[in-house]
């Protein structure tokens, strides 16, 4: 293992702190929480269901990764501090979840002892859109007179993060993070530079997404990139994404803080890389995804071959498909053929801004058990797709570090690297 | 009661965490634990249930004026709902 120094001093000369996760949380449509995701993920479970809960019309692609069995105010009644956290945006019930989730197995008290040292970064693609079509419908078609007077609060991007904030009592760094696919990756990043830099001790970081519905079902037919069949990352069949939606928070910890109050470390977040392509809006480059992976790493103060096991981005798009394969080539070399790249997407959809937050999850459950995480539908390869996706069934694998990719439309990267508790 | 008044009563209370059943039209809102978001959907509930436009500004604060006590409510509602006619 190669470490550098250089990662590990900040700009002004400090040493950088150690970031560790102590919780998570997830929410999808494989699972309501962790050990039931990472149940399904290892059985190789798939969520893509038929389109339901609005109505269809005139849709064509009629699959989607929903969530569809979910009693939010029997999940959410336990919320002392938020009283409005059930009236909220489906969204905002997912990041509540997830969020809750990660704060109790974390064992930290609430409300946090330190607040103002505590932050709430959670993220969103979209906000509440499946509330903005309910609003929409009702002055446009039903030309109400009014529309519900929490819509305002239901739609914003950052409401998912005030309501976890209130609940918890953070009253630290507050806000969303916004760049597509990769904003949870972006909101777990940013908040590792915070602990790590000494801006705060705790930070709960992630993000959840929330927007099937009528009117976005739409918008993404018209961009013609959702399969009609299913989710088939790397798979020669596929053709195109599918829907998915959900959230997937950490608790991250300065490793000190976590130690002396004697936390179980279920992972260190060693390396953070980000860029962006600066090309195109859906045509991703290979120089930005393998220039992001390059950055965590060298963050991580790792070489290539130090990695394990890769979550990637994995959307069964061809551009992404092929992209991420050559990207992964030119950065690992002759090493990219033994490791192990697979994309849980197959199995919970494409959860769009919640993607990294779940796969993140997904990733600290794949070093924690060694246990690789298969992609699922995949018999017979694209030519141009030659890398060990794990297909079809997972398998057992000792891991130290393992890295999740974030590629977003517009070319934003973002990836993540966990290294073990105990590395 | 009258019919004006149990309608408003029964809005009330489902908006209330812990909904009371000696709710009268003497009965103060700030006792009922009813804050600015509470006050913003009751508003919204009893315009869709009597089909008028209350005038209100969330800005206005302190003196509540037609909205201390439930009667105040009903009051305005039933004016309202007379102009209207």
């Amino acid at each position: 293992m190669t470490k550098s120094k250089s990662a590990k001093i900040n700009s002004n000369g400090t040493p950088k702190r150690r970031v560790v996760v102590t919780g998570m949380g997830a929410v999808t449509p494989i699972g309501l929480t962790v050990p039931d995701f990472w149940a399904s993920i290892k059985a190789g479970k798939c969520g893509v269901s038929e389109l339901g809960g609005f109505p269809i019309d005139d849709l064509k692609i009629l699959i989607a990764a929903q969530i569809k069995e979910l009693d939010h105010k029997a999940r959410l009644s336990h919320f002392k501090r938020d009283k409005f956290v059930t009236m909220a945006d489906r969204y905002s019930w997912f990041a509540a979840m997830a969020a809750d989730e990660a704060v109790k197995m974390s064992g930290l008290e609430v409300p946090f002892v330190d607040p103002y040292r505590t932050a709430c970064i959670i993220g969103s693609g979209a906000g509440g859109l499946v509330t903005t079509e309910i609003a929409y419908r009702d002055l446009f078609i039903l030309k109400k007179k009014a529309t519900h007077p929490l819509t305002l609060l239901r739609i914003i991007g950052s409401s998912g993060a005030a309501h976890v904030g209130i609940e918890f009592g953070v009253k630290g760094p507050t806000f969303a993070t916004c760049s597509a696919c990769s904003t949870a990756t972006h909101a777990i990043g940013l908040a590792k530079d915070y602990i790590a830099n000494g801006v705060v001790d705790v930070a709960i970081a992630g993000a959840s997404e929330s927007v099937i519905n009528y009117g976005t079902m739409r918008a993404w037919q018209a961009l013609h990139v959702l399969s009609p069949e299913g989710c088939f990352p790397f798979s020669k069949k596929r053709n195109g994404t599918v829907l998915g939606e959900g959230a997937g928070i950490l608790l991250l910890e300065e490793y000190e803080h976590a130690k002396a109050r004697g936390a179980t470390i279920l992972a260190e977040l060693t390396g953070y890389g980000m860029t962006s392509d600066s090309s195109d809006m859906v045509k991703p480059s290979v120089e930005g995804p393998r220039e992001a992976m390059r950055l965590a790493l060298e963050d991580a103060g790792l070489a290539p071959n130090d990695i394990g096991y890769l979550n990637a981005h994995g959307t069964a798009t061809m551009d992404n498909d092929r992209n991420e394969t050559k990207a992964i080539k030119e950065l690992f070399g002759d090493y990219a053929y033994k490791l192990p790249v697979s994309s849980t997407k197959s199995m919970h959809g494409h959860p769009l801004g919640a993607g990294g937050g779940i796969e993140a999850v997904a990733s600290i459950m794949a070093l924690r058990e060694g246990f690789l995480p298969p992609t699922i539908g995949l018999n017979d390869p694209d030519p141009e797709c030659d890398l060990d996706y794990v297909p079809n069934v997972g398998r057992a694998k000792k891991l130290a570090h393992v890295m999740s990719n974030s590629f977003a439309f517009g070319g934003l990267n973002a990836v993540l690297v966990f290294s073990e508790a105990d590395a | 009661m009258d019919e004006v008044a149990t309608k408003i009563v029964d809005i009330l209370k489902k908006h209330m965490k812990e909904p009371r059943d000696d709710i009268g039209l003497n009965t103060a809102l700030t006792d009922l634990k009813i804050e600015s978001l509470d006050l913003a959907m009751i508003v919204f509930d009893i315009e869709d249930s009597f089909g008028i436009e209350i005038p209100y500004n969330a800005n206005e604060t302190g003196d509540a004026g037609d909205f201390k006590t439930v009667g105040s409510v009903v009051e305005k509602v039933r004016g309202l709902s007379a102009a209207k006619a």
